[in-house]
């Protein structure tokens, strides 16, 4: 009887979520890529991302520790916590041709994706990609 | 006691409440936190994250407001063993999951404090499913 109640209840609820959630899809439909994570033209591969030496400005979103021990040579320390404070030297260095690309730990982490997302919306800044593999893959490619 | 357990269960379902709206505002980003995981194919982690915190929300609501209250225990224990199931995988594979339960907020706590954080919640859902079953026993 109690088994029957619960499972009574929680398949009504269940059922109710989906009103708003197919809601929620279907006005914002467009602005999904409900078949891909990120465009392809949002992130770079290492090699792609080494092809371009220096004349693209490395964005390193792991935390400040992280960073400290090793960085992608020239990369610039910009992440969540410190947003505020780290974005102007950032700024700084942007040019509209010098492509920007973000970095963290791993393809797993998601704060390279969120700071390129924030530099795209929030500073407008174009021409930013993220590394596919972030850290992890930059220090495999060196070995 | 009775307060107690209202104020428990108050507490839990505004959390949820709290949690599913922050998701529900950026439905994209939660899509890239289940992503993460790794566990899923795309295709499946978007529609999730538009359905997921609709669910949380209403599961939440009806802890607080006490409809259908056994039905949203029974769903907020199992997101919670759900989700805590996936982040303790993904952290066996080695995949540094940013968690996403709580949308931006929390976003740089460590796995451990997630994790305790994820047990907590779960302990307090089993003590309110406890008092519940032991309320319609009588």
């Amino acid at each position: 009887m109690k088994f029957h109640s619960f499972a009574r209840e929680a398949a009504l609820l269940l059922s109710l979520a989906f009103l708003p959630a197919v809601g929620q899809a279907i006005y914002s439909r467009d602005a999904v890529s409900w078949t891909a994570p990120v465009a392809p033209k949002e992130t770079l591969s290492v090699d792609q991302a080494r092809a371009l030496g220096d004349r693209a400005t490395w964005i390193d979103a792991r935390p400040e520790e992280e960073f400290n021990q090793r960085h992608v040579p020239g990369a610039l320390l910009l992440n969540e916590d410190r947003w505020n404070e780290l974005l102007p030297a950032v700024l700084e260095k942007w040019s509209p041709q010098k492509p920007m690309i973000v970095y963290c730990s791993s393809n797993g982490c998601g704060a390279s994706r969120e700071v390129a997302r924030r530099l795209r919306t929030e500073a407008q800044l174009k021409n930013v990609f993220v590394l596919e593999g972030g850290w992890e893959a930059w220090l495999a490619s060196n070995k | 006691m009775n307060w107690f357990w209202r104020a428990l269960e108050i507490a839990v379902g505004a959390l949820f409440v709290y949690a599913g709206a922050l998701k529900a505002w950026d439905p994209m980003e939660f899509s890239d936190d289940i992503d993460h995981y790794h566990l899923l194919p795309w295709v499946v982690s978007v529609r999730l994250a538009f359905y997921l915190p609709w669910l949380e929300i209403l599961a939440g609501l009806a802890l607080i407001f006490r409809r259908a209250s056994n039905g949203a225990i029974a769903i907020l224990g199992a997101l919670m063993l759900v989700f805590i199931t996936a982040s303790v995988i993904a952290r066996a594979r080695g995949i540094d999951v940013s968690c996403g339960c709580f949308g931006h907020a929390l976003r740089n706590m460590t796995f451990v404090w997630h994790l305790a954080l994820d047990i907590i919640i779960l302990a307090a859902i089993s003590l309110i499913a406890r008092q519940q079953l032991r309320t319609t026993d009588r």
